[in-house]
């Protein structure tokens, strides 16, 4: 083991030597400076690794033969070890990332990083507060001197503001010390106590601490920052925003000793205030450096409060979430900066060269994602218990700070992303350069930080490989997508079927039920993307990604398990989403109700009390009692999911912009995970009812959401729109029925659920059969198609019946079902709007048959054939199960009774193939038995004796309702039911869609409000400093 | 001694607002300079004590109590390592100001205000 101060011995020798050695020819002096900077990540790795692993204790150094006070000591322990490994790997990669610019620029620029590492690794050990501070000044003046390797107009003038504001910061620094020697005597930190000082004395360290966080960057006193980030080169930037913070953030670690616990409440909420206003301007910048100046501003603001509020938390909690975020934002805002350098685009929408290079858009999606704290990334992990922690101090405020700002953070990195495969802006085809010094560092990171996430999840959660399952999926099907698409299509298909089958055995009937529904309805859908040609790459890992989540929340045994597989589907169906053509908006809405769903759903799990048993959530949260917050933010968390009125505007977007077989999965499948978390809160609620009914409410916001949803799909033109709307209003058939809370109410939630999942499916891969084959969703461009595709058009005829809910099919047993559930609950009013609601739904459905199938073919379509094998056959599985549910209802009755019986005293009785409510009866075979011949006798007869049938071709009546070649706008199928729209008057109008865009216009606005406080002026920068020492002095009130 | 404990605030703070009113570069780093000789100033009173010698070990000064005869030698330290750093940091503002005008051949803070928001 090598002692730590010949590794500043060295860099000391090196700065001096290396105009020396440069005469012996670059390649040398590279070799000594590229040596040396692997020797330090060697030494600081080795002992990193012995004070973790064999724990070896502290190491102090004491220096000139004293030891402290007398003389500067460093110390060398855990924490030091930890930040200095990765600020000084941070420091080589950043090195090979600046190879080019190191091998022609002049020797000075070797020196400088070299001594500037030098200061940081010194800045970090040292004991002595004076030696901090001139650490701080050759950390500062190498990084500025560093600042000149590109000069032009924009990073000279940047550094210019950067070298007087961190002069000012440097000079109450040293005023600082200055007066803390004063007060107390001494320099060395282990010497100095709070204690120590007088209320006048506590002057000083409040210029020592106030002076650490002008440098850490917080709003607004950090207009300089923002101009380094956009103007300097990206390999110098990544060592200033990472490992220059890093030591500095320590610095600000190792006073806090030194400060009364309201400083640093303070200087906490100045973080969460920094976090929130720096992510809330990002918003509005279309700059991808400065968009990452704005995101590592907050980032830091984060790192500093959660460092402040979770100071009496156990030991290894610190470290999971002080040390996650530390990590999580020193890779990816270094990785992401390199990448910022790799592409050379300033301008946002100028980043969809990175399409046509798929290696770089995959590190650049890692690191995204790993910033924006999504699983498995350490940042998902930290934002979990840090908010936890938040939570049982009652600190509301900073929890909405910093979810509010993470949504921020989350809208426009993601917005950078989708426009990076999406936008429309023409491409330049000019391939950017891939330079191996450059492209090196940024996968190792993404390496790292793939590697970190394994660690946490496999030896601090101890989670198995299940957990991990649906990453696991993504990677190996990536290493297979060289295949064709089919064999990873049948490949999927039997993984899923196994992975069902493995799950069996651990699930209850309930789990069992849900199980059905995910997997196997998964299964069955899978089957129409085998008509997939060519490779479609990426695309069956993030496929399998999504159904082993569905998966794994069902067999989820802790809220976090359970959260994990959540987020998890989010990412994965949002990745999905986005592979449609034209999906950058729909999908990145998408991605931000998800999310804000998912901090809800956080929150509510951190104020529900601990599970006592380690069964499967859904059965040991009966014995939980959720308060009622908890229980309002599940319920909103899972409402969104499941696009209930008044979150449900990413939904038509959603299912209608995504590959037309991605569709099925979104609507029939990934809508059931919101009614599923929503059954799992109403259980609880039914064994712990709190005084508020809540449930009351849940069910008026179903009902509404079934009229509404039915009427805007009857307005639709495109045919998965309406499907979307028709989704949206058939779940909230589900979530007011589970409102209910009565055993006939669950009951027909969970055969809706079920129903639902196999006639959307169906009719959702009936539409891309015929999208596939006409290339084209508006409907009224579509017509007459029941002679070219009549398979299509029995199954879409059997499948609007069954949704409709006329008898026979089984749509109408689970009407009947509702209905009595809610009459037998005392809900007339509601009972009431839905059977309005159903008769709405016949209009979209009758539109959906009428204008595809029927009426004039048109002349495109001429040559239209039946749509291909693979979306036939799942539509038929589908209808052939509907069929055999119907007649055979008992077959899915009887399971449900007893599921429901788990929680309720049983309210109807089955007798063969009846089913007795207190209201009636409802045999489902004899509906159909007696339809069946309703129907089959005219038939019969009118193929035996009406012999003189003559077939009309379609030119034989021109001018029935329309001419061929006239515009389809003229006839009836285009916008089809206008005077209903008419008749609606002011209720037609998207007020909830006008109320999010305007929710949307207005952030928009404030962050431009805002951000005006950067004039880009200097002087206005150093006012800004001064009055923020000046505010934050009177709030403290020293 | 609090003569020289004024006087350096009041240098900083006349450094300050040099810093803040002028718009010409030189003159904020001369208003940088101000405000470091005044932070010098302040870190040599506090250490200084009236009627005591210069901590210097020699024939002027009673070894067995040299901690009562002399001044505090550590404020003395520091700010001679402080007022290198200070010249380090105006040479290098001064360079930067240099290659300023090199390339756009203006002194005027507001001419550089491009980078903003």
């Amino acid at each position: 083991m090598v002692n730590p101060i010949y590794i500043l011995i060295l860099f000391l020798a090196a700065g001096f030597l290396l105009t020396l050695i440069d005469k012996g020819g670059r390649k040398l002096s590279l070799t000594v400076f590229y040596g040396i900077l692997s020797f330090n990540v060697f030494v600081i790795g080795e002992w990193f690794y012995q004070l973790t692993f064999l724990d070896a204790s502290t190491l102090i150094i004491n220096t000139a033969g004293f030891s402290a006070p007398l003389s500067i000591n460093l110390q060398l322990g855990i924490q030091e070890s930890f930040v200095l490994l990765f600020a000084n790997l941070t420091a080589l990669l950043s090195g090979i990332y600046l190879f080019k610019k190191f091998k022609e620029t002049h020797i000075s620029g070797l020196i400088l990083y070299l001594i500037m590492i030098m200061g940081v690794n010194s800045l970090v050990m040292t004991r002595d507060l004076f030696n901090m501070f001139v650490f701080l000044e050759i950390v500062s003046i190498s990084t500025f001197a560093l600042i000149t390797l590109t000069e032009t107009r924009k990073s000279l003038s940047a550094g210019f503001k950067y070298m007087i504001a961190g002069g000012i910061a440097s000079t109450f620094f040293l005023l600082g010390v200055t007066f803390v020697y004063y007060f107390t005597g001494n320099l060395n930190l282990e010497f100095i106590h709070l204690s120590n000082f007088t209320n006048l004395g506590l002057i000083s360290v409040f210029l020592l601490a106030i002076a650490v966080f002008i440098e850490l960057k917080p709003f607004p006193a950090n207009g300089w920052a923002l101009d380094v980030y956009e103007a300097v080169d990206s390999g110098i930037v990544s060592v200033i925003a990472v490992v220059n913070s890093a030591a500095i953030f320590f610095v600000f670690y190792k006073i806090m000793p030194l400060l009364p616990q309201n400083f640093l409440n303070i200087f906490g909420i100045a973080g969460v205030v920094t976090f929130f206003f720096s992510n809330l301007m990002g918003l509005k910048q279309k700059n991808a450096k400065r968009l990452l100046g704005y995101s590592s501003i907050g980032q830091i603001g984060l790192l500093v409060a959660s460092l402040i509020f979770t100071m009496h938390s156990p030991n290894s909690l610190i470290y999971l979430i002080v040390g996650g975020f530390f990590v999580n934002h020193l890779i990816a805002k270094a990785g992401l900066f390199w990448i910022a350098g790799i592409v050379k685009k300033e301008n946002l929408k100028d980043w969809n060269v990175l399409k046509n290079n798929k290696p770089l858009l995959v590190l650049f999606g890692v690191l995204l994602f790993a910033l924006s704290g999504f699983p498995p990334f350490a940042g998902f992990w930290a934002k979990w218990e840090f908010i936890k922690i938040l939570v049982h101090g009652k600190m509301f405020f900073v929890i909405g700070a910093v979810l509010l700002g993470s949504l921020f953070e989350v809208i426009f990195l993601f917005r950078w992303f989708t426009l990076s495969i999406k936008s429309d802006e023409k491409a330049e085809n000019k391939e950017f350069s891939l330079e191996f010094s450059k492209i090196f560092p940024t996968t190792i990171f993404a390496g790292i930080t793939i590697l970190i996430s394994v660690i946490i999840m496999k030896f601090f959660y101890g989670f198995n490989w299940l957990h991990a399952l649906p990453i696991l999926a993504v990677l190996v099907l990536h290493v297979l997508d060289f295949l064709p698409s089919k064999i990873k299509g049948f490949l999927s298909l039997a993984a899923v079927l196994a992975y069902g089958y493995f799950l069996y055995p651990f699930e209850s009937n309930i789990q069992l039920f849900f199980g059905v529904i995910f997997i196997l309805g998964s299964a069955i859908n899978i089957i129409s993307t085998l008509n997939r040609e060519g490779k479609s790459e990426g695309f069956y890992g993030l496929l399998l990604m999504m159904i082993f989540s569905f998966g794994n929340l069902i067999i989820a045994t802790t809220y976090l398990e359970f959260f994990l597989s959540w987020e998890f589907m989010t990412i994965s169906s949002f990745l999905l989403i986005l592979r449609g053509k034209k999906a950058q908006k729909a999908s990145l809405m998408y991605l931000i109700f998800s999310t804000a769903g998912a901090y809800l759903l956080m929150v509510g799990f951190s104020f529900a009390p601990d599970l006592i048993s380690n069964s499967a959530l859904i059965l040991s949260i009966t014995n939980v009692h959720l308060p009622i917050i908890s229980i309002i933010m599940l319920a909103i968390g899972f409402m969104i999911k499941s696009g209930s009125l008044g979150v449900h505007i990413w939904l038509p977007e959603a299912h209608a912009e995504a590959e037309s077989d991605v569709s099925p999965f979104i609507s029939a499948i990934l809508l059931k995970a919101g009614v599923f978390g929503l059954l799992m809160i109403a259980i609880s609620y039914i064994k712990n009812t709190p005084s508020l009914d809540i449930f009351y409410w849940i069910g008026w916001i179903g009902v509404l959401t079934a009229i509404v949803g039915a009427f805007l799909a009857s307005f639709q033109e495109d045919a998965k729109r309406l499907l979307a709307y028709s989704s949206m209003s058939q779940v909230g058939y589900i979530i007011a029925s589970i409102a209910i809370l009565s055993h006939l109410g669950w009951l027909s939630a969970m055969y809706l659920s079920f129903n639902h999942m196999m006639f959307k499916s169906a009719l959702f891969i009936a539409i891309a059969g015929i999208y596939y084959r006409t290339h084209t969703r508006t409907m009224y461009e579509m017509g007459g198609l029941i002679k070219k595709m009549p398979l299509s058009f029995i199954s879409v005829l059997i499948l609007i019946i069954a949704v409709s809910g006329v008898p026979p099919l089984s749509g109408f047993g689970s009407k009947w079902l509702v209905y009595s559930a809610f009459i037998t609950k005392g809900w007339y009013l509601q009972a009431g709007v839905l059977f309005f609601a159903s008769a709405v739904s016949f209009l979209y459905l009758y539109r959906l048959i009428h204008t595809i199938f029927l009426g004039q073919l048109k002349y495109e379509h001429q040559e239209v054939k039946e749509a291909p094998l693979w979306f036939i056959i799942p539509q038929y599985i589908f209808i052939i199960g509907i069929m055999a549910f119907s007649m055979f209802p008992n077959l899915i009755i009887q399971p449900l009774n007893s599921i429901a019986m788990r929680y309720f005293d049983s309210s109807i009785i089955i007798d063969g193939y009846t089913i007795s409510s207190s209201l009636g009866y409802w045999n489902g075979n004899m509906i159909m038995m007696v339809t069946m011949g309703v129907f089959i006798v005219p038939l019969i007869f009118l193929i035996l004796f009406n012999g003189k049938m003559q077939k009309v071709k379609q030119f034989n009546i021109v001018y029935a309702a329309e001419r061929p070649e006239s515009p389809q706008t003229t006839h009836v199928a285009h916008n089809m039911y206008a005077h209903y729209r008419k008749a609606l008057g002011g209720w037609g109008k998207p007020r909830i869609w006008n109320f999010w865009h305007e929710s949307s216009e207005w952030s928009h606005s404030l962050a431009g409000f805002f951000r005006q406080l950067y004039t880009g002026n200097g002087q206005t920068y150093i006012l800004h400093i001064i009055i923020y020492i000046v505010v934050i002095y009177f709030i403290l009130g020293v | 001694m609090i003569f020289a404990l004024i006087l350096g605030f009041l240098l900083l703070v006349i450094g300050l607002y040099g810093m803040l009113t002028q718009k010409n570069l030189i003159k904020i780093v001369i208003g940088f300079s101000i405000v470091d000789t005044g932070t010098h100033i302040i870190i040599v009173s506090i250490g200084y004590l009236r009627g005591k010698t210069a901590p210097i070990l020699d024939g002027a000064v009673d070894l067995a109590n040299a901690a009562k005869q002399v001044v505090d030698p550590i404020p003395s330290a520091l700010v001679l390592t402080a007022i290198v750093i200070g010249l380090a940091v105006t040479a290098l503002m001064l360079s930067f100001v240099i290659k300023l005008y090199q390339k756009n051949k203006s002194l005027s803070i507001d001419d550089y205000q491009e980078l903003k928001w």
